[in-house]
């Protein structure tokens, strides 16, 4: 690797060390002033020559993954280390009058806090913790620690809890309903005109470009669509959980995160301690989708008992809490109607989406994908966010866009049906060339390819039907996500006495493969063996600022930091090189840790160098930079799914699905096709089986275990096949890879629901697609059965 | 009580409601068998229990009473791999990255060894009737038949056959 680096800084005038520029975090766009970094790499190109970036090489931490050596939290252990649980309400509204003393009886039990035992408030996603007024079942009102899991589970059980109920809502359209009792005050009241009880201020939330009155007027043939979808749960198999140590007035956290700083922020203020005095670590994860993303009551209690008993504690969610309490995707139901003329042109979009947001959480609706998937001139999107007595949601995998693929993605095959289209030509003809909700070209959109490769793939064209009980049908959807990362992210470059190299950053590899791909990343930027680079990753002490890895957001924001500072380091290398060979810096290059004159005549290994060297250490520095001015950063895909379905059962097969997907360039295909697979079988899950069941009298969770909450298994797992198109996207970032995390699951849903429709010939509007909707479908009854509505 | 893990007979003072997974992660320090829902519903505490022929069955370790397995030869994780090698599933795994976050991993493996020790040439079929008590939220099942099919052919090719 050779230095080739452009000045990025304006010449003529001073220079502007920091910039203001724009973030998309999961369908949201950011303004942050950033750091703009001195030196800013040249990108590389569609033909840049790179010979680490881009290979399969194997994932860094698998060996010590499949060796069973690989430490997750709750197998971390510490001396004197205490166990600790929680008691969650058993009632969705209402008070509580807890008798702790019982539990401080139980043999082995060390301490035991409630509200009383709280100096200070301390804010949680669903509320205060510990608060002794109930707004959700599952809400944390109490913890114990003990010499053992078990004792501390005995002392929750002896808690005397004096429940007063009082009524609650469960649903969107009970808490705003006239007279729903309230859910959460509010000092802010919704916008004007809707005096709606329980609604989110804010709501409804109207975006409209054009003018959909007159778009429909336009349009030669509608459909109008009524669709569901289900809450669904994370359901990472590692709960979550944290270990907390005191040191004097110093704090240390062990977290299965996938943010290390934003629990530190979180825990310092809660505690009202200094950030430097909180120390939060995060090495392994089992999988987060989104739901670990904030210091939870798990967080606390640890912390709180910790420092009551000056002694270590853990605190790791049973699979109970696990599935009700750490968060959701969100149940919607979607009113859609497109008009378009007789040629398939789209006049008008509209969606109006009602969605209860539990009792906390943030306004993550499907509006975003219906503002930008297509190109139409009309759109209007009309989104109403509620607080229900139910756990809060937070971001799941492609929040929003995954709940409207479902609606828009089955509305565009209905409408194809309508126009007599093929429906994938009907995506075609409303292809987005720009960016229309930001109103900005995309960087680069190869969704055309995609279509293109996969039809060709799938052999789409052929035909799929067939009678009889079981039916064969094809279907496919289509994906936008805003994938470009962007600042604020830093790396840490350290050459060690022996040349290896240790990169620090803040970012966590929640089983994504991060840690891999900013090894490749910081051997190809460095010239060195990858073997030679070593990933420090997730330690507030240890390693410098990057964000949550959540938005797809940590290959295209973390990599050209790694970037960076694996170039600053080389820089100095080679300075030093041309010192102690006397060959002049530009006639030096590193490859495979050697730094080598351009004619060979000359060469040191790393090693050599720094061995030469002695105690001076190198340090290489490097900050993502700024994003692109003026467009527009999506990753795009299209998925096709082939489905058999039993008319006489309803139960859906699927055989095979064929993804192919534009996330620019593909650093490691090998670790990009697992992602994409992963989210195709999250998807699956979403589309067929997955579905919290409340209980509408109690407001309690049904299914909160792995047996009655359905996750695919590997019998579920259909043929998957998966293509890459990995053209760099030099504009989006100078590594030119955007993100793949969450796309891959957008589509999935949505596609397999086409091909059911396309199998049977009844659409199916509510997911999941289980077999009673089926054949409810078949049987000329569409509608939900009872049940349904009160269960969400 | 004792207990034969990997190997090694220990003497240990075990409560009679003491599952084996509380007893090999609290007790021996052996953290690769998971507790995720500790229930029986997701087997990613899978161990591996030898029948009285020798061969291996898996077993769900927060089901397992320890008591119950006093006479038992158990393998965790921890003792598949020497200190020289990988298992052969482990290379497979690792070659063909059935293994994402790496938390269903361990028992994703030995359910997997457990096959292979009964059916040295499974069909797909017989991988899925296997490892369908083995949940996987990050999705890696079809790596996971990969890494599976991959390993049965280097073990058949090892063995000669």
């Amino acid at each position: 690797m050779a230095i080739d680096t452009r000045d990025t800084r304006d010449t003529g005038t001073a220079p502007r060390r920091f910039v203001t520029t724009t973030v998309e975090v999961e369908g949201r766009e950011e303004t942050k002033v950033v750091e703009l970094p001195e030196h800013e790499p040249v990108p590389w190109g569609e033909d840049a020559e790179l010979a680490i970036v881009g290979q399969r090489a194997t994932r860094v931490d698998a060996p010590e993954k499949v060796r069973g050596r690989a430490r997750y939290t709750a197998d971390l252990t510490r001396p004197g280390l205490l166990h600790a649980a929680i008691l969650r309400s058993t009632i969705a509204r209402g008070k509580v009058t807890l008798d702790l003393a019982p539990a401080r009886a139980v043999d082995g039990v060390v301490d035991v806090i409630g509200a009383a035992e709280l100096e200070r408030r301390i804010r949680l996603a669903g509320g205060a913790l510990f608060d002794t007024t109930i707004a959700y079942a599952g809400q944390p009102l109490a913890a114990v620690c003990a010499e053992t899991a078990d004792a501390a589970w005995r002392g929750i059980h002896a808690i005397v809890a004096r429940y007063e109920a009082e009524p609650h809502v469960g649903t969107f359209d009970a808490a705003v309903a006239e007279g729903a009792p309230t859910v959460k005050r509010s000092s802010k009241k919704p916008a004007s005109g809707n005096t709606a009880p329980n609604l989110v201020p804010g709501s409804p939330d109207v975006i409209e470009r054009g003018n959909v009155t007159r778009g429909l007027a336009e349009a030669e043939v509608i459909v109008r669509r009524e669709y569901r979808t289900p809450v669904q749960i994370h359901t990472a198999l590692e709960p979550h959980g944290a270990v907390a140590e005191w040191d004097g007035d110093r704090l240390t956290i062990w977290e299965s995160t996938q943010a290390v700083f934003r629990v530190r922020e979180q825990v310092a203020l809660g505690l009202g301690m200094s950030q430097s005095s909180v120390r939060v670590i995060k090495e392994h994860m089992g999988g987060g989708f989104g739901a670990k993303t904030s210091a939870g009551a798990h967080t606390f209690a640890a912390a709180l008992l910790a420092r009551r008993t000056g002694r270590p504690v853990r605190c790791v969610n049973d699979r109970e809490a696990e599935q009700t309490d750490t968060g959701n995707r969100p149940c919607t139901t979607q009113r859609v109607t497109l008009g378009a003329r007789r040629d398939g042109r789209l006049t008008a979009i509209v969606c109006e989406a009602d969605v209860p947001l539990g009792i906390g959480g943030w306004e993550g609706g499907p509006a975003g994908l219906f503002q930008e998937m297509y190109s139409c001139p009309n759109v209007r999107t009309v989104e109403s966010f509620a607080w229900v007595n139910t756990p809060a949601m937070t971001a799941f995998r492609a929040p929003g866009h995954v709940e409207g693929a479902f609606a828009l993605e089955s509305a565009m095959d209905a409408l194809a049906r309508e126009l007599d289209l093929d429906p994938l030509e009907l995506r075609r003809i409303n292809f987005a060339e720009r960016d229309e909700k930001k109103n900005r070209p995309f960087s680069s959109n190869r969704l055309r390819e995609c279509y293109d490769r996969g039809a060709a793939r799938f052999d789409w064209d052929a035909p799929r039907t067939s009678s009889g009980r079981w039916r064969r049908g094809k279907g496919m959807a289509a994906q936008v996500w805003g994938a470009g990362g962007g600042p604020p992210a830093y790396a840490i470059v350290k050459i060690n006495g022996d040349g290896s190299a240790d990169v620090l950053t803040g970012t966590q590899d929640l089983g994504t493969g991060s840690r891999t791909i900013l090894a490749q990343i910081a051997a190809e930027s460095l010239g060195a063996r990858l073997g030679d680079v070593r990933i420090v990753l997730g330690d507030t002490e240890r390693t410098p600022y990057t964000g949550p890895s959540w938005g797809s957001m940590t290959t295209a924001s973390v990599g050209p930091a790694v970037r960076v500072a694996a170039e600053d380091a080389l820089r100095q290398l080679i300075e030093a090189a041309s010192e102690i060979l006397g060959v002049p810096v530009t006639h030096l290059r590193a490859n495979d840790s050697v730094i080598s004159s351009e004619d060979g005549a000359q060469s040191i290994s790393f090693r050599s160098l720094c061995d030469q060297l002695g105690d001076v250490m190198i340090i290489g520095r490097g900050a993502r930079g700024p994003n692109p001015t003026g467009v527009a950063l999506g990753s795009f895909g299209a998925q096709f799914a082939e489905v058999e379905v039993d008319t006489d059962t309803g139960v859906i097969r699927v055989v095979r699905i064929v993804a192919v997907h534009d996330a620019g360039r593909i650093i490691n295909p090998t670790l990009a096709e697992s992602q994409v697979e992963g989210g195709i079988i999250q998807g699956l899950g979403y589309g067929l089986f997955e579905e919290r069941v409340l209980d509408p009298a109690t407001g309690r969770m049904l299914n909160a275990n792995l047996h009655d909450y359905k996750i695919p298994t590997i019998g579920d797992a259909p043929r998957i096949e998966v293509e890459l198109l990995d053209v760099a996207d030099a504009t989006a970032n100078h590594t030119g890879a955007r993100g793949l995390a969450e796309p891959p699951i957008i589509p999935t849903a949505p596609a397999i629901a086409n091909a059911v429709a396309n199998a049977i010939g009844v659409e199916v509007l509510e997911l999941p697609l289980t077999p009673w909707r089926v054949l409810g479908a078949l049987n000329g009854h569409p509608e939900r059965s009872e049940g349904s509505q009160g269960s969400r | 009580m004792r207990l034969t893990v990997n190997g090694r007979t220990c003497q240990l003072d075990v409560a009679p409601d003491a599952t084996l997974l509380s007893v090999l992660r609290d007790e021996l320090h052996l953290t690769g068998a998971k507790p995720a829902c500790e229930r029986g519903e997701c087997g990613a505490c899978t161990v591996l229990v030898a029948d009285t022929g020798g061969t291996p069955e898996p077993v769900y370790a927060c089901l397992a009473l320890a008591r119950a397995h006093e006479d038992d030869s158990i393998t965790t994780i921890e003792g598949l791999s020497s200190p020289t090698g990988s298992h052969p599933v482990q290379a497979a795994f690792i070659e063909h990255d059935a293994v994402q976050c790496g938390f269903c991993t361990p028992g994703q493996v030995l359910a997997a060894v457990a096959l292979l020790a009964r059916d040295p040439n499974p069909s797909d079929e017989a991988i899925v009737q296997a490892m369908s008590g083995n949940l996987c939220r990050c999705g890696t099942y079809p790596k996971i038949m990969r890494a599976i099919q991959s390993a049965a052919s280097a073990m058949r090719g090892t063995h000669g056959d």
